[in-house]
C-alpha cells in the first residue's frame, strides 16, 4: 500500500465536507460539514506521519482534534445564541452582513 | 579688506542694524521718538561713512562667492564702489538723513508705534537703497531693487486705513512689477549669454567685444523695462502721482530723490552694455523726452501741490533718461544729483506748507509768503533751480542735458525738452504764485515749521545754491560742450514761462479759464491723464475678469467635473459590487473554494 | 490483496458512504449519527496507519464528545423552535460542481506527486513517542492548548447563558 490511496481518500472526504458546507441550509448541518473537512485533514496528517516515520504529524493531528472539539463547542454555543436572537438557524436568513 | 571696503560696508551695515533692532525689539519700536533717534543716528553714521568714502576718492570691489555650482560659483555677492556709486551713495545717505530728521517734526502727531514703524521702514529703505547703489552685480542689484520697491509699497501705504493710500500702494507695486518682470528676464538672458552677473566682468567683455552684439538689443531693452517701471517713464509713469498718498517726507525721499532715480542709476551703471545697442539707447532718449513733455503738460492742470511735484519729477526723470539715451552719460547723472537735491527741497517745502494749512489743494492756499517767510524762500530757491535759472544747480545740469541731447543728434527730442523747459517754469511758478503770493484764501494761522523741519530745508537750499555757485564760479557745467546759444535759449524759455505764470495767476491779466478754453482738447485730455489710467484700469479689470471667468470655468467644469465624475463612478461601481456581499457565509466560501482552485492550478502550471 | 489493502478499501467504502449520508440526509439527527459512523471509520483508518493512540482519541473525543454536544444542541434547538429541524440543501448543482472541481484539482495534484509506495517499518511504540514529544518538544503548544480550551469554555458559557 502506498501513500496515494490515503491522500485520495482524504481528498474525497474533504470534497464531500465542502459540498456539505456549501449546500446545507441549517447552521448545524454546516458545522457537520466542517467536521468532515477537518477529519480529512487528520487523515492526511496521520498518513504523512506514518510514511515519513515522524511522530510530529500525529501530534499535529492530536492538536487538530482537540481544537476542533473546542471549535464545535463554541460554534454550537453561537448557533444557539443566534437562534435565540433571530429565531432561526437557517443560514440563508443569517445575512446581517448583506451589503 | 581695505579702507574703502570697510567704509562702504559701514554705510550699508548701520541702517541694517537700526532696522533689525527696530524690527526685533518691540518696546524700542513702540517708543516712537527713540526709534526715530536710532534711525537718524544710524543714517547719520552712514552719511559720514559715505562722505569720507567720496572724499577719499578710492574705488573698491569686493566679492564673495554665492550660489555654488559646478565649475565655480554661479553668482557672487559683493560691493562695487566707483566714483558714480560714491556720489550716489552720498546723495542717498544725505537725503535719507535729512528726510528722517524732517519726519520727526512732520509726523509729531503720530502715535509711538506708528512712528516706530515709520522709522523701521525708513531704515529698511536706507539699507535697500544703499545696497542697490553699492551692488556689484545684476542679481544683487535686482534683490535690492525689489526691496526698495517693497519699502515704497509699505511707505505709500503708511496710512493704510485710508483706502486711497492702500490702493495707491498696490498700484505702485503692480505697475513697477511689470517693469521688474522685464528686468529679471533681461538679467537671466544676459547671464545665459555672458555667464556672469558681475558688472566688472560684463564691462570687460563689452570692452573687448567678446559679448556678441546680435540679439543683445532685446536683452538690454528688457533690462531697460525695469528702469521704465522704477523711474516712471512713459507708459508706466501712472503710479508715481498716486504714490503721493504717502506721507510727504516719503515722497521727498523715495518718489523724488532716490528710488525713482534708481532706474536712471541702473542705465548709468550698465552704460557700457547699453553702448553696444545704439537702437535701445535711441529709444531711451525718445521715450525720456516724450515722458518729460507729457508729464509737464499733465503737471499744468493739477490742483494738488504734491501731484504737481510728482509730475515734475516724472518730467525731470525724462530729462535724465533723454540725456542718457543721447549719450550724455555725465549730464544725465549730474541732473540726477542736482534734481535729487532740489526736488527733495521742494517736497519738504510743500510738506511744510501742507503741515501748516492742512490741505494739498493749491486753490485753498494763498498769500503764505508773509506767514511763512522761511518756507517761501527755500521753496522759491527750489523752484528757480527746477526752472533752470542761473546760477542755481538746476541751470547747469539742465543745460548739460540739453547740450548733450543736441550733440547726440536727437533734434526732435531736443525740441520737446526745450518746450518742457517753458512748461516747467510755467507750472512751477503757477504753484508759487497761487500758494505764496496769490489772493489769500488760506485758513487758520499758518506759520513756519519747527527747527527739526526747517534745518533740512535750509541745508538743501544751501546745497542747491552752493552747487550752482560752485559751477558758476568755476565756469560752466561739466559737459558744457554744446553750442553757446543753448544756455541763452533755455534761460529765455524759463523766464518766459515765469512771466506767463505771473501774468496769468498773479496779475490775472489772462484768466486761467480762457487759457483752458483755448487749449480745450489738450486741457480735457490732460484732466483725464490722457486716458492712460482709464485704459490700464480697463485692461487690468478686463484681464482679471476674463482670467477669473476662465479659471471659474475650469474649476466648475474640469476640476469639479472630474471630482463629480469620479464620485459618481465610485458610487455606481460600489452599487454593483455590493451585490457580491450577500451576507451569507456560504457564498463567501465559494470565493475561498475558487481561491483554492486558483492556487492549485497556478502551482502546477507548467 | 493484502490484509491491509482489504481493510483500507472496506473502511474507505464505509467512510465515503457515511460522509455522503452526512451531507445529504434530510434528517439532521440522522446526519449526526452518520457523522459518528464516519468518525469511527476514520478511527479504523488510523488503526491501519498504526496510530492506535489517535484512534482512541478520535473515538473518545469525536464520537464521544462532539457527537454528544451536537445532539444536545439539536435537542435544545428543537425544544426552542418547537418543531423538528428539517435539513435541506440548496444550490446542489453549484456546490457539487465546485466540490468536484476541488476534488479533481487535489486528485490530479496527488497523482502527479512522487509519493512512497511502501511504508517504512514501524519504529517502536508510537504512543510512547507521542507522549515524549508532547511533554518535551511540543510542551509549549500543549500548554497553550489548555489556554485555548479555557477560552472556548468561557466563550461557550458567555454565549449560551440566559439574558439577564
Amino acid at each position: 500500500m502506498g501513500l496515494q490511496p490515503y491522500l485520495l481518500l482524504a481528498a474525497c472526504l474533504f470534497a464531500i465536507g465542502l459540498f456539505g458546507v456549501l449546500t446545507r441550509r441549517n447552521a448545524i448541518g454546516i458545522l457537520l460539514g466542517i467536521e468532515l473537512m477537518l477529519n480529512a485533514v487528520n487523515v492526511n496528517l496521520v498518513a504523512f506521519a506514518r510514511y515519513a516515520a515522524d511522530p510530529a504529524g500525529l501530534i499535529f493531528a492530536l492538536f487538530t482534534i482537540s481544537i476542533t472539539v473546542a471549535e464545535v463547542a463554541l460554534g454550537l454555543a453561537i448557533v444557539i445564541l443566534i437562534f435565540r436572537v433571530r429565531r432561526t438557524v437557517e443560514a440563508d436568513r443569517l445575512d446581517l452582513l448583506k451589503g | 579688506m581695505n579702507d574703502a571696503g570697510t567704509l562702504a560696508l559701514a554705510a550699508l551695515g548701520l541702517p541694517l542694524c537700526a532696522f533689525v533692532l527696530l524690527a526685533v525689539v518691540a518696546p524700542l519700536r513702540r517708543a516712537g521718538k527713540a526709534a526715530g533717534a536710532l534711525g537718524i543716528a544710524a543714517i547719520g553714521g552712514a552719511l559720514v561713512a559715505a562722505l569720507v568714502l567720496w572724499r577719499s576718492g578710492q574705488g573698491v570691489e569686493l566679492a564673495w562667492s554665492w550660489l555654488p555650482a559646478e565649475g565655480g560659483p554661479m553668482a557672487t555677492v559683493g560691493i562695487l564702489v566707483d566714483p558714480v556709486a560714491a556720489v550716489m551713495l552720498v546723495l542717498v545717505a544725505l537725503v535719507s538723513f535729512l528726510v528722517q530728521l524732517y519726519s520727526l517734526g512732520y509726523l509729531e502727531h503720530e502715535t509711538g508705534p506708528a512712528l516706530g514703524r515709520y522709522y523701521a521702514y525708513h531704515s529698511l529703505f536706507a539699507v535697500s537703497m544703499i545696497g542697490l547703489v553699492l551692488a556689484g552685480n545684476f542679481l544683487q542689484m535686482f534683490i535690492f531693487w525689489e526691496l526698495v520697491g517693497l519699502c515704497s509699497y509699505l511707505l505709500i501705504g503708511f496710512w493704510y486705513d485710508k483706502p486711497e493710500a492702500a490702493r495707491a500702494a498696490v498700484k505702485a507695486f503692480w505697475t513697477t512689477k511689470v517693469g521688474d518682470l522685464g528686468f529679471i528676464i533681461g538679467i537671466v538672458l544676459l547671464w545665459g549669454r555672458a555667464g556672469t552677473f558681475t558688472f566688472s566682468e560684463l564691462f570687460k567683455m563689452a570692452g573687448d567685444g567678446t559679448l556678441a552684439p546680435d540679439g543683445l538689443g532685446l536683452v538690454m531693452f528688457l533690462i531697460y523695462l525695469g528702469a521704465v517701471g522704477k523711474s516712471a517713464q512713459f507708459p508706466l509713469h501712472v503710479w508715481l502721482p498716486d504714490a503721493m498718498e504717502g506721507p510727504t517726507p516719503v515722497s521727498a525721499l523715495i518718489h523724488a530723490a532716490t528710488m525713482v532715480a534708481a532706474g536712471v542709476y541702473l542705465v548709468t551703471r550698465a552704460y557700457p552694455l547699453f553702448l553696444l545697442t545704439p537702437d535701445v539707447l535711441a529709444l531711451i532718449g525718445w521715450v525720456g523726452a516724450f515722458t518729460a513733455l507729457l508729464a509737464a503738460v499733465l503737471g499744468l492742470v493739477q490742483a494738488d501741490i504734491k501731484r504737481v511735484l510728482a509730475y515734475s519729477t516724472v518730467s525731470q526723470l525724462g530729462y535724465m533718461m533723454a540725456a542718457l539715451g543721447a549719450g550724455a552719460l555725465g549730464a544725465g547723472f549730474f541732473h540726477l544729483l542736482t534734481h535729487g537735491l532740489f526736488k527733495a527741497l521742494l517736497f519738504l517745502g510743500a510738506g511744510a506748507v501742507i503741515h501748516a494749512v492742512g490741505t494739498n489743494d493749491v486753490w485753498r492756499m494763498g498769500r503764505l509768503g508773509g506767514a511763512m517767510p522761511q518756507t517761501a524762500i527755500v521753496f522759491l530757491v527750489g523752484t528757480l533751480a527746477l526752472a533752470g535759472i542761473w546760477p542755481l544747480a538746476g541751470f547747469f545740469s539742465k543745460d548739460a542735458v540739453l547740450a548733450g541731447v543736441w550733440e547726440g543728434g536727437l533734434t526732435v527730442p531736443f525740441l520737446m525738452l526745450a518746450l518742457t523747459v517753458f512748461l516747467t517754469a510755467f507750472y512751477m511758478f503757477r504753484v508759487v504764485f497761487l500758494v505764496f503770493f496769490g489772493a489769500g484764501r488760506a485758513e487758520g494761522h499758518p506759520h513756519d515749521p519747527p527747527v527739526s523741519m526747517s534745518l533740512p530745508l535750509w541745508t538743501l537750499a544751501g546745497l542747491t545754491v552752493g552747487v550752482g555757485g560752485y559751477f558758476a564760479l568755476r565756469g560752466g557745467g561739466q559737459e558744457g560742450h554744446g553750442p553757446g546759444w543753448i544756455p541763452w535759449v533755455s534761460s529765455a524759455l524759463a523766464v518766459a514761462g515765469i512771466v506767463c505764470a505771473w501774468v496769468t495767476y498773479q496779475k490775472q491779466a489772462v484768466s486761467a479759464e480762457t487759457l483752458a478754453r483755448i487749449f480745450a482738447p489738450l486741457y480735457t485730455a490732460a484732466q483725464r491723464k490722457f486716458w492712460l489710467d482709464d485704459f490700464y484700469g480697463a485692461v487690468y479689470r478686463g484681464g482679471f475678469l476674463a482670467l477669473s471667468r476662465l479659471v471659474g470655468w475650469v474649476d466648475r467644469y474640469l476640476v469639479d467635473g472630474l471630482v463629480n465624475w469620479a464620485s459618481a463612478w465610485t458610487l455606481r461601481v460600489g452599487d454593483r459590487l455590493r451585490r457580491i456581499q450577500t451576507g451569507r457565509a456560504q457564498d463567501y466560501l465559494y470565493g475561498v473554494a475558487f481561491g483554492l482552485l486558483l492556487v492549485i492550478v497556478w502551482s502546477y502550471w507548467p | 490483496m493484502s490484509l491491509e489493502a482489504a481493510g483500507f478499501w472496506g473502511l474507505a467504502l464505509v467512510l465515503l458512504a457515511s460522509s455522503l449520508a452526512v451531507v445529504l440526509s434530510k434528517n439532521l439527527f440522522h446526519s449526526v449519527l452518520y457523522l459518528a459512523l464516519a468518525l469511527v471509520a476514520t478511527a479504523g483508518v488510523f488503526l491501519l496507519l498504526h496510530a492506535e493512540f489517535l484512534a482512541a482519541v478520535q473515538i473518545l473525543l469525536y464520537a464521544g464528545g462532539v457527537i454528544t454536544i451536537v445532539v444536545f444542541a439539536i435537542v435544545v434547538t428543537e425544544r426552542l423552535v418547537g418543531e423538528r429541524l428539517n435539513q435541506t440543501n440548496r444550490g446542489v448543482a453549484a456546490g457539487g460542481l465546485v466540490s468536484l472541481a476541488v476534488l479533481i484539482a487535489i486528485g490530479l495534484f496527488v497523482m502527479r506527486a512522487p509519493l512512497p509506495h511502501a511504508a517504512p517499518p514501524v519504529a517502536g511504540d508510537l504512543t510512547e513517542a507521542i507522549g515524549r514529544n508532547l511533554l518535551t518538544r511540543y510542551v509549549l503548544p500543549f500548554e497553550l492548548l489548555a489556554v485555548v480550551f479555557l477560552a472556548a469554555l468561557l466563550g461557550a458559557l458567555f454565549f449560551a447563558r440566559k439574558e439577564e
